[in-house]
C-alpha cells in the first residue's frame, strides 16, 4: 500500500490541474455562447 | 391634402454616404468616452463596444469580425452573434472610429456605438467569478470526500496513523481554496459588517467556517490536542458548496428579473441622425440633442427622445411603454415617445422633449425607485433579523457550552451548525423576491407598480370605484345614431361625411373617418373634391351631389323645423349633434356620443364574479353616466359630482368599513385617487411623475384591473408560503442543531435550500404577463 504516498498527493495535483483547466474554460468564454461554438463548424476557416 | 413624400434613407448608397459623414462626429475624442475605454498601454489603444444591425446568423458574426480586424491599427475584434455586441480594440495613433465604422458598413452590415456595454460587462464579470467560486467549492468538496470517505468506513486499527495523517494532510490542503477563495464573500461580508458595527446573515456563516476550520486543522497537526482528534474538512467544504450553490441561483434569478427591467431600461439608441442648418443629416450622440432639433429616424431604429412627425408616416411599436401591443400608426403631427421602434417608413421627428422629462425617463426612473422600495412586510423582517441572528449567536454558544465537558470539538461542531442552519436571508427574501418579480412582470405587460406596499392593500379591497371619462370610455368619440334624408341611405352617407372627414384631425372626424365600413367612399359618384377646413365649425366640399357642408347645426344653415326632428330622434340628450348639408338642404345629421371600451363589460363582470362591489362615480351628468353604465353593467351610479363630492361618496363607503380601490384616469380625480385604500391610474395621458397612484395601466385596457387584482392576490399568496416556510424551517432546524443533533453539512444544505426554496417559489411570478382571462 505505500504506493498510496505517491498516490495521494498526485491526486491533489490532479484536482489543482483539472481546476486550472475550469478557470481557463471560464475565462475564455466557454460557458456563455453555447450555441455559437456548435455553429463554428459551419465557417469556411 | 398632400401626402408629405417620405424621406429616402432606404437606398444603400445615399445612407452609406450620410452614415460616413455621421460617423466623422464619432472621431472627435471627446465623444469616445460615451462608448470606449483607454487601454493602459504604450499603443495608446482603446477598447470599444459596438452594436451591430443586420446580423441574422453567426456567420454573419464571423463576416463583421473579418470586416473589423482587415482595418489597420484595429488588434482585435470579438463579435457575439447572439447579443449583436461588438467589442473591439484599436489604436487611436494609427486609425479613427469612422475607419472601421465604415468598414463594417462596407462588408453589408450597421456598427453604431454602445453606451451601455460597459454595464452588462461588469455583471458578467460578477457572474463569472461566481461561477469560479462555486466549482473550486464544487471540485474540492468531491476530492475531500473522497479522502474522508476510509476514515468512514475503516474499523478501528484497519488505518495506519501514517495513513491517516496523509488523508488528513490532503483534505487540508484542498479546503484552502475553499477557505481563502470561495468563502471569499462571506468573509468580507462579515468583515464590513463588523466594521458598520451591524450583523448580517454572513455573519454566523463565515463564523461557522473559521470555527470548523480551526477545529479541524487543530486536529489534523495535533491529533492528541486539546482540540480533539475529528476533522471536519468534509463538512467545511461542503456546505461552503451548498451556500454556494444557493446564492448562485439565487443571482441568476435576480439578474433574469433585472434583465426585464433592463429591456425596458436600455432602450435609447446611444446616436441619433440630426438634420444640420444646411438641410443635411449628421450622426450624433442622443444627449447631444437640444429641444426643436430635426432627426431622422430609420425603420427598426428607437424614437431617442419625445417629439413630433414633421415628415413621413409610420407606424410605431410602443408595446414596452403603453401595454399596448399593436403597431400604433403615427402620422403627421403625431406624438411619439422615446423607447418606441420606428416599424415601417423613415420619418422626421422634432425633438420636443429630451433626457429627464420624456415619458420613458419618467417610467425608467419610478422602476428604479420602486425596485428599491421595501414593502412593509420586507422591513417587519428586516427588523426581527437582527435580534434573531443575536439569539442565533447566543444559542451556538450555548450549545457550545452545554457539551463542551464532553468532547471540546463537538461542543464547537454543534455550535457550527447552530450558525450555519439559521436561515434569517429566507425570512427576509420572502416578500420582496415575490414582489420583485411580480413587478417586473406587470412592467413587461404594462402596469406600472409604483407602490409595492399597494399590492398587499390591493388583496382585501372589497369595491372598486371607477371614474368615467377616459376610464370607462375612451377620449374619443363615436358615432351614434345617424338620420338622414329619405332618399339617402346610413351607409351613403356615412361614406360622404367620411370622405370630407379624412382631411380634418377634430376628434369628431376621426369618428366619422372609424365609423365608415362601407366601400362606398370608392364609388366615383360620392367623391368629394376642394375639401376645406373651416376652423371650429366643420368643413365644406365640393361633390356631385352638391357643395356639402359637415359641421354645427348654426354652420351648416339647418332650418328650425329640420333641427327639431333631429333632436327628438336622438338616443339620449348627452351626444351633441353634427349635420350634413348638400345646398343648404339637410341630407343627414350624426349622434356623437362617448366610446365605451371594448372590454369595460368583461372586466366589470369578472370583477362583480369575484365578489367585489363596482361602483360609477362621474362628474358628468347622471343621465350619461346611467348611459355608460348600463352598458357596462354597473348598477350602483352616482353622476354629476364635483371633485368634493366624489370624495365625500369615498370617505362614506369607506366609513361604512369598504375596503375600497378607485380606477381613475389620473388628471382630474388626483384627490380621490389619494383618499383611496388603492388607486389605479389609467392611460397615456398621465404624467407619470405628478400622479399619485399605486399602479398605472399604461395601455388604458380594463381588463387589466382584474389582472392585477388576481396577480396581487397571488403574490401575497407566495409571500405568505414564504414567510411560514421560513419561520416552520428555523423553528424546527434550531432546536436540532442546538441540541447537537445536526451535521455541519446538512446545516449547510439546509440553509442553502431554505433560501433557495423561497426564490424559486417567487418565480412562479414570472409569467403575470400573460393576460389570465380574468375570473379571480
Amino acid at each position: 500500500m505505500d504506493i498510496l504516498f505517491l498516490l495521494i498527493p498526485l491526486s491533489v495535483v490532479l484536482v489543482f490541474a483539472v481546476l486550472g483547466g475550469l478557470w481557463w474554460a471560464i475565462y475564455t468564454g466557454q460557458f456563455e455562447e453555447v450555441e455559437a461554438e456548435g455553429e463554428r463548424i459551419l465557417h469556411e476557416d | 391634402m398632400l401626402t408629405p413624400a417620405i424621406p429616402q434613407a432606404q437606398s444603400s448608397s445615399t445612407s452609406l454616404e450620410s452614415d460616413e459623414r455621421a460617423w466623422i462626429a464619432l472621431d472627435d475624442p471627446a465623444e469616445w468616452s460615451s462608448f470606449s475605454q483607454p487601454l493602459e498601454n504604450e499603443q495608446q489603444d482603446w477598447e470599444s463596444r459596438l452594436a451591430i444591425e443586420g446580423m441574422h446568423c453567426a456567420a454573419c458574426a464571423f463576416n463583421v469580425e473579418k470586416a473589423l480586424k482587415a482595418v489597420q491599427g484595429v488588434s482585435s475584434a470579438e463579435v457575439n452573434a447572439t447579443s449583436g455586441r461588438a467589442r473591439i480594440v484599436w489604436s487611436a495613433a494609427i486609425t479613427k472610429p469612422s475607419d472601421w465604422l465604415s468598414a463594417v458598413s462596407k462588408a453589408g452590415y450597421r456598427a453604431l456605438p454602445a453606451a451601455d456595454a460597459f454595464a452588462q460587462d461588469s455583471r458578467r464579470k460578477n457572474q463569472r467569478l461566481m461561477l469560479w467560486r462555486w466549482l473550486v467549492a464544487g471540485f474540492c468538496m468531491m476530492q475531500v470526500m473522497m479522502y474522508a470517505y476510509p476514515a468512514y468506513v475503516a474499523n478501528a486499527g484497519e488505518m495506519t496513523p501514517d495513513m491517516l495523517n496523509l488523508l488528513r494532510w490532503a483534505s487540508w490542503v484542498l479546503t484552502l481554496p475553499v477557505l481563502l477563495f470561495s468563502s471569499g464573500p462571506f468573509f468580507s461580508n462579515a468583515f464590513n459588517d463588523l466594521k458598520m458595527r451591524q450583523i448580517s446573515m454572513d455573519m454566523p456563516v463565515a463564523l461557522g467556517i473559521l470555527i470548523t476550520f480551526i477545529v479541524s486543522t487543530a486536529a489534523t497537526f495535533e491529533p492528541n490536542g486539546w482540540w480533539g482528534a475529528e476533522v471536519y474538512f468534509d463538512s467545511l467544504t461542503m456546505f461552503v458548496f451548498f451556500l454556494l450553490t444557493g446564492r448562485w441561483i439565487e443571482l441568476r434569478m435576480r439578474d433574469r428579473t433585472a434583465g426585464a427591467l433592463d429591456a425596458l431600461m436600455l432602450r435609447l439608441p446611444a446616436s441619433v441622425e440630426r438634420q444640420k442648418a444646411d438641410g443635411g443629416f449628421e450622426r450624433v450622440a442622443v444627449r447631444q440633442l437640444a429641444l426643436g432639433d430635426i432627426v431622422r429616424v430609420l425603420p427598426g431604429e428607437t424614437f431617442p427622445a419625445d417629439g413630433t412627425i414633421q415628415l413621413g408616416n409610420t407606424s410605431a411599436d410602443e408595446a414596452l411603454l403603453t401595454g399596448e401591443s399593436r403597431a400604433v400608426p403615427k402620422a403627421l403631427g403625431a406624438e411619439v415617445i422615446a423607447g418606441s421602434y420606428n416599424l415601417s417608413a423613415a420619418v422626421q421627428v422634432r425633438i420636443d422633449k429630451i433626457g429627464q422629462t420624456t415619458r420613458y425617463a419618467q417610467i425608467v426612473a419610478l422602476m428604479e425607485r420602486v425596485s428599491a422600495e421595501k414593502p412593509r412586510l420586507a422591513l417587519l423582517a428586516d427588523r426581527i433579523a437582527r435580534p434573531f441572528l443575536i439569539t442565533v449567536l447566543f444559542a451556538a454558544a450555548a450549545s457550545a457550552a452545554f457539551l463542551w465537558q464532553e468532547d471540546h470539538g463537538r461542543a464547537l461542531m454543534a455550535a457550527v451548525a447552530v450558525l450555519i442552519v439559521t436561515c434569517p436571508c429566507a425570512l427576509s427574501l420572502a416578500t420582496p423576491a415575490a414582489m420583485l418579480t411580480v413587478s417586473g412582470a406587470l412592467a413587461k405587460s404594462g402596469v406600472l407598480v409604483r407602490k409595492m406596499q399597494a399590492l398587499e392593500a390591493l388583496t382585501t379591497i372589497d369595491t372598486v370605484v371607477f371614474d368615467k371619462t377616459g376610464t370607462l370610455t375612451h377620449d374619443r368619440m363615436e358615432i351614434g345614431k345617424i338620420s338622414t334624408a329619405a332618399h339617402l341611405s346610413q351607409s351613403t352617407v356615412l361614406a360622404v361625411a367620411s370622405q370630407m372627414a379624412q382631411h380634418s384631425l377634430h376628434p369628431v372626424s376621426r369618428a366619422l373617418v372609424r365609423a365608415n365600413q362601407s366601400s362606398l367612399a370608392d364609388d366615383a359618384q360620392f367623391a368629394v373634391s376642394n375639401v376645406q377646413e373651416i376652423s371650429g365649425f366643420g368643413l365644406i366640399a365640393d361633390a356631385s351631389l352638391g357643395k356639402l357642408k359637415l359641421g354645427s347645426a348654426k354652420f351648416c344653415e339647418i332650418a328650425n323645423e329640420v333641427l327639431q326632428n333631429a333632436q327628438q330622434a336622438r338616443e339620449s340628450e348627452q351626444g351633441s349633434l353634427v349635420y350634413l348639408v348638400a345646398d343648404k338642404v339637410w341630407l343627414a345629421s350624426f349622434e356623437v356620443i362617448e366610446a365605451v371600451k371594448e372590454d369595460a363589460a368583461s372586466a366589470v363582470s369578472a370583477l362583480q364574479r369575484s365578489g367585489l362591489a363596482v361602483e360609477v362615480l362621474s362628474g358628468d351628468k347622471l343621465q350619461s353616466v346611467t348611459r355608460i353604465a348600463n352598458k357596462v353593467g354597473i348598477s350602483q351610479v352616482s353622476g354629476g359630482c364635483t371633485p368634493q363630492e366624489k370624495l365625500q361618496r369615498l370617505q362614506f363607503l369607506q366609513q361604512q368599513g369598504h375596503q375600497v380601490a378607485m380606477v381613475g384616469d389620473g388628471l382630474n380625480d388626483g384627490p380621490v385617487l389619494a383618499a383611496a385604500h388603492v388607486s389605479i391610474a389609467m392611460g397615456q395621458a398621465v404624467p407619470l411623475a405628478q400622479s399619485q397612484s399605486d399602479f398605472v395601466i399604461m395601455s388604458g385596457e380594463l381588463n387589466r384591473v382584474p389582472h392585477l387584482i388576481l396577480q396581487a392576490k397571488r403574490t401575497m399568496r407566495i409571500v405568505k408560503q414564504n414567510l411560514i416556510w421560513a419561520a416552520v424551517y428555523n423553528a424546527t432546524c434550531v432546536p436540532l442543531a442546538v441540541a447537537g443533533m445536526l451535521p455541519a453539512w446538512l446545516a449547510g444544505l439546509g440553509m442553502a435550500l431554505s433560501s433557495l426554496l423561497v426564490v424559486l417559489n417567487a418565480a412562479r411570478l414570472a409569467n403575470a404577463t400573460k393576460l389570465i382571462t380574468p375570473t379571480l
